[in-house]
């Protein structure tokens, strides 16, 4: 940036000591290609400064600036053609060739249009260069080569021009480089036409060369500012604009016709209808044809947004649907799961009765102990079939959000004892040690048949995975504004990953199933839920191979749960 | 002294003979009822100490034997223990609003079952 300003400011310098110099002198002259040499070689230099992605179009800047350069070196008053001429008629293809890839590339997706605009602007320029420059060049006196060098100029204007419009209404990126660049090329054009419509008024440091110069100089600035990288990168359209300036170009084209006849007629000079019918059609008709890419453009963007909304229309009545469709199989379960709980434990209650009955050791008379020990096997049976219809009940109440806590003020060190009591006989067949620490009263506010089945829970689950003669530690610690209760064993451990899964609903560790640990994989289901629904938490934590331990923690207080509507299962 | 007499209500066979067995076997002078109607039929005639009703039963079913007894001047002192597989929270808290003095829930532990009864009668 700092470069670009510098070379500016160098340049409008030197500009300002060529008109303080004599008119017509040779240091004038000297310092004319200077001026022009410096700007060719700031050009090149700037693709090595830069490093644009698309490098040619300076490249044939810096060769089009070369060429004028050359053109102004040779530059004699001698009648054309020159060698001078062939310089600067070479100049012109090579600058708009480079700014034709500017617009190429900064195009993206859009070339056709750039094109078609820069087509329309070209036609246009060409019917007024023709009528105003051009055709009074070629008409007039001297020799063939003459005429022809002297249309060439204005010829070379119009492609330059061409080239310029699709560049100035192309995407491009429009950084201080292409407004640089837009000024470079309007002072070239506009010294040109000037200097076009009456040659012979010309001669050496006429005040035209101001504007020459100032294109040099404007050129060598543009590549030097940084931003001239940005000008060849691509860029899209973030959406198809009819904008202003899009609809005052096309009307501007439109109207070069009825104002060139008018000029004409004015001035009363020839109006040469095939020239004005033939581009005028050819205007006309590149009009429409952008018209047209613009209208089709805009019908594709409806059609595809109109695809795109009823796809996603579509999408959300599935979904809707699906969920729906999700939400009631839900249901179905439940309600399922709840049924065949109940159907089932009605002929339990035969089952587990009359076993009793049958055990009843003050009956007359005695069982045999054969028979007496198949009867215990069948109620141990239906006491574990039992528990497993109450806690598939209580999951299908937990999935439908049917779980009521009755809380109240409990020593936790109580219940938990109670429940290490109850435990103890299961231990003791195993050899297991089972010790229990905690010193009551540890008050907090919990359901207590829901407290006493968490414990009972953690403290089955333990003693069913710790092999005989193994140890199951229960530890009750009140904590600040609450309760920590652990339930460590010396079982077979979780393997890596477990901590978190054993909590899901009928997950069963590897271990478990390689042993043929019996269970269903409700029970720390369950816990979990109990303790959340208490406003707790419940964690495992274990090191493979030495053991478990289970860490909840409780809030002193539960929070209020609100009242659920309908009938509650209870069981 | 006579055994106190327990009216047992169910409309399932096999848990009418269950309870029926129990409370003879720990003392109880026990009249069966397979229907609601003929419990408070039964209630009326042979004035139980204690009655234990199943709820589901078709016709007059638990509850409302329970609202009847409670209506009844001569039978309201009667205790009375509901017995239910439905295992809802709405039936548990009717019987409790309409009067019951107990609740056991299906499956239930005959001992157990029998040593409600003589809680209730202990209690009076």
């Amino acid at each position: 940036m700092v470069v670009s300003r510098i070379s500016f400011a160098v340049g409008l310098g030197l500009i300002g000591i060529y008109f303080a110099l004599p008119s017509g002198g040779r240091t004038q002259s000297i310092l004319y290609d200077v001026i022009g040499g410096s700007a060719a070689v700031a050009i090149a230099l700037s693709i090595r400064l830069h490093r644009p992605r698309l490098w040619l179009p300076w490249a044939l800047f810096s060769a089009g600036s070369a060429f004028f350069v050359l053109g102004d070196i040779l530059f004699t008053d001698e009648t054309p053609p020159t060698v001078s001429d062939g310089f600067y008629l070479a100049g012109y293809p090579v600058i708009a060739a480079g700014l034709l890839l500017l617009m190429l590339e900064a195009g993206g997706r859009n070339r056709r249009a750039a094109l078609a605009d820069a087509a329309i602007f070209t036609v246009a320029f060409a019917l007024f260069q023709w009528v105003f420059v051009m055709g009074p060049a070629v008409r007039g006196s001297g020799s063939l080569a003459e005429h022809v060098v002297g249309g060439l100029y204005p010829a070379m204007d119009v492609v330059l021009l061409g080239a310029f419009a699709g560049f100035f209404v192309s995407p491009a990126w429009r950084t201080p480089s292409f407004r640089l660049l837009f000024a470079a090329v309007l002072a070239l054009l506009f010294a040109d036409e000037i200097y076009g419509v009456d040659v012979g008024a010309y001669s050496s440091g006429d005040w035209i060369d101001a504007a020459w110069l100032l294109s040099y100089v404007l050129w060598a600035t543009a590549a030097l500012h940084p931003s001239m990288r940005e000008l060849s990168e691509p860029r899209r359209e973030p959406s198809l604009r009819v904008g202003f300036a899009r609809v005052a170009v096309l009307a501007a084209a439109l109207l070069t016709v009825p104002f060139v006849l008018l000029v004409q007629a004015l001035r009363g000079k020839p109006l040469e209808p095939y020239v004005v019918a033939g581009l005028g059609s050819a205007i006309g008709l590149l009009v429409v044809a952008r018209l047209t890419g613009i209208l089709r453009a805009l019908e594709r963007i409806r059609l595809r947004e109109r695809a795109a909304r009823s796809l996603a229309e579509e999408t959300q009545y599935r979904l809707a649907l699906q969920n729906d469709e999700l939400v009631e199989a839900d249901r179905l379960k439940d309600e399922f799961v709840a049924l065949i709980s109940h159907d089932l434990r009605t002929p339990l209650t035969s089952i587990i009765g009359y076993v009793e009955l049958a055990l009843d050791e003050n009956v007359e008379p005695p069982l045999d102990e054969e028979r007496h020990s198949y009867l215990a096997v069948v109620a141990r049976s239906s006491e574990r079939l039992l528990r497993l219809v109450d806690d598939l009940l209580f999951v299908a109440r937990l999935q439908s959000g049917r779980l009521a806590l009755a809380p109240a003020e409990l020593d936790l060190c109580q219940v938990t004892g109670q429940a290490v009591e109850e435990a103890r006989p299961r231990a003791e067949a195993k050899a297991l040690t089972l010790s229990f620490l905690g010193s009551s009263p540890v008050v907090i506010e919990a359901d207590k048949g829901r407290m006493f089945q968490l414990l009972d829970n953690l403290i089955s689950n333990a003693i069913k995975f710790t092999p005989d003669g193994g140890r199951v530690d229960v530890r009750v610690v009140p904590a600040l504004d609450g309760a920590v209760i652990e339930v460590s064993d010396t079982g077979i451990g979780l393997g890596p990953g477990e901590a978190e899964l054993v909590f899901d609903r009928f997950f069963r560790s590897a271990r478990a199933h390689e042993q043929h640990v019996p269970g269903t994989g409700l029970g720390l289901f369950i816990a979990r839920a109990i303790a959340e629904a208490h406003g707790g938490t419940l964690t495992a934590s274990s090191t493979e191979g030495s053991g478990t331990t289970f860490r909840m923690e409780l809030p002193s207080r539960t929070a209020p749960q609100p009242e659920k509507a309908g009938e509650e299962l209870v069981a | 002294m006579t055994n106190p007499v327990v009216l047992v209500a169910d409309d399932d066979d096999d848990i009418l003979l269950l309870v029926t067995t129990r409370l003879k076997r720990d003392g109880f002078e026990v009249i069966q009822a397979s229907s609601g109607d003929r419990a408070l039929e039964l209630a009326r005639e042979r004035r139980p100490a204690v009655a234990v009703l199943d709820i589901g039963m078709p016709g007059l079913d638990g509850l409302q034997v329970l609202e009847q007894i409670r209506a009844d001047e001569e039978l309201r002192e009667m205790k009375v223990l509901l017995l239910t597989a439905k295992a809802q929270e709405s039936d548990v808290r009717r019987g409790y609003d309409t009067g019951a003095d107990a609740y056991v829930k299906k499956p239930f532990s005959p001992a157990d079952l029998s040593t409600r009864v003589r809680e209730l009668l202990d209690g009076a």
